[in-house]
């Protein structure tokens, strides 16, 4: 607790915090890049799923340079908004939940580039059983990492240290 | 307004969005619905704009309809959201804003499938779109992500303590 005092107490949080363009700004990169970080594993998943058929699986990965830029902003504002706010975040175990379902989710898509969309046995229809039941996995924990996302501006229950001295 | 908010209380949707989790779980299902637009019709933009090119456009356009249900979803949200705060709503101009980045973006899917998307249809897996795609995919990109950036503007800068350049 004394660490996230401390942190909300630098200057850098503070001007996070109360200036609004700087927080606001954060907060739309965070929400344009998660379209694309989700968009793109919501078409790779449905693709591997069986829709667009004849989209070559061995080409889908394509579209990852996307979905690279798009983590790399949604993981710094994610740290940015989390200066900002410290507390709020990490005394809330639907914060830790999210983190869990993004990590999981992007050790599936690991997996997938290793195996179904590096070297597919075949490039068109859907992928084997095995990779479409972590396909639909992979959907789940996006669905709930967006939904978790969402409620962490609900379910707080301590938005600054400072509020508990 | 009062015809909005009497739909809204009429049939319910006002009491459910101002219950505990009403209003968070719509949210919810509309950044998914974003995100399937996004993860459709963003990337076929994309495509056309040159990326990932070896992908038949064709093919790809097999995503679409995704996003179409992506889109009639967030209609759907959206207009319970409105419909239960239009006051939050109407007098925001990021909501003006936002819906006239829509009718943007629908204008020029009309115009999009009207023109060139006979020749994106027939184009070469490693083929370039057509300049008027192209255009087309800008528009739609940039209308798209205005969409979004609007919409976190709404609940950002509630009217009336909103900037407004016109009202």
């Amino acid at each position: 607790m004394d660490l996230l005092l401390w942190l909300e107490e630098t200057a850098f949080s503070t001007w996070m915090r109360e200036s609004g363009p700087a927080f606001f700004s954060t907060l739309v990169l965070h929400s344009v890049a998660m379209g694309f970080v989700v968009g793109v594993h919501v078409a790779t998943n449905l693709r591997i799923l069986g829709a667009a058929p004849r989209i070559p699986l061995s080409l889908m990965s394509r579209f990852f340079p996307v979905l690279w830029v798009n983590l790399v902003v949604v993981s710094l504002s994610g740290v940015l908004l989390l200066v900002a706010y410290p507390t709020k975040a990490l005394t809330n175990p639907v914060f830790y939940l999210k983190l869990t379902a993004v990590v999981a989710a992007l050790f599936i898509t690991r997996s997938f580039m290793k195996g179904v969309l590096q070297d597919p046995p075949t490039d068109a229809g859907r992928a084997a059983g095995r990779d479409r039941m972590l396909a639909a996995l992979s959907l789940l924990l996006w669905a709930g990492a967006v939904t978790a996302g969402r409620l962490l501006a609900y379910t707080y229950n301590t938005l600054m240290a400072s509020h508990l001295y | 307004m009062d015809a909005l908010l009497d739909f809204s209380q009429k049939s319910g949707i006002y009491d459910f969005m101002h219950s505990t989790w009403g209003w968070p779980a719509v949210e919810t299902l509309h950044f998914m619905g974003l995100s399937l637009l996004i993860g459709t019709v963003g990337l076929f933009d994309l495509r056309m704009l040159g990326l990932a090119k070896g992908i038949p456009m064709n093919a790809l356009h097999r995503l679409v309809p995704w996003g179409v249900g992506g889109y009639a979803l967030n209609v759907m949200t959206g207009v319970m959201f409105v419909t239960s705060a239009p006051d939050q709503y109407l007098f925001n101009p990021a909501f003006q804003v936002k819906l006239a980045l829509m009718g943007i973006a629908g204008i020029n899917v009309l115009l999009f499938y009207r023109f060139p998307f006979d020749r994106v249809r027939r184009a070469d897996a490693e083929a370039d779109a057509p300049r008027a795609a192209k255009v087309a995919a800008a528009i739609s990109l940039c209308c798209w992500i205005g969409v979004i950036v609007c919409g976190r503007l709404i609940t950002y800068y509630r009217p009336p303590y909103h900037w407004c350049f016109w009202c």
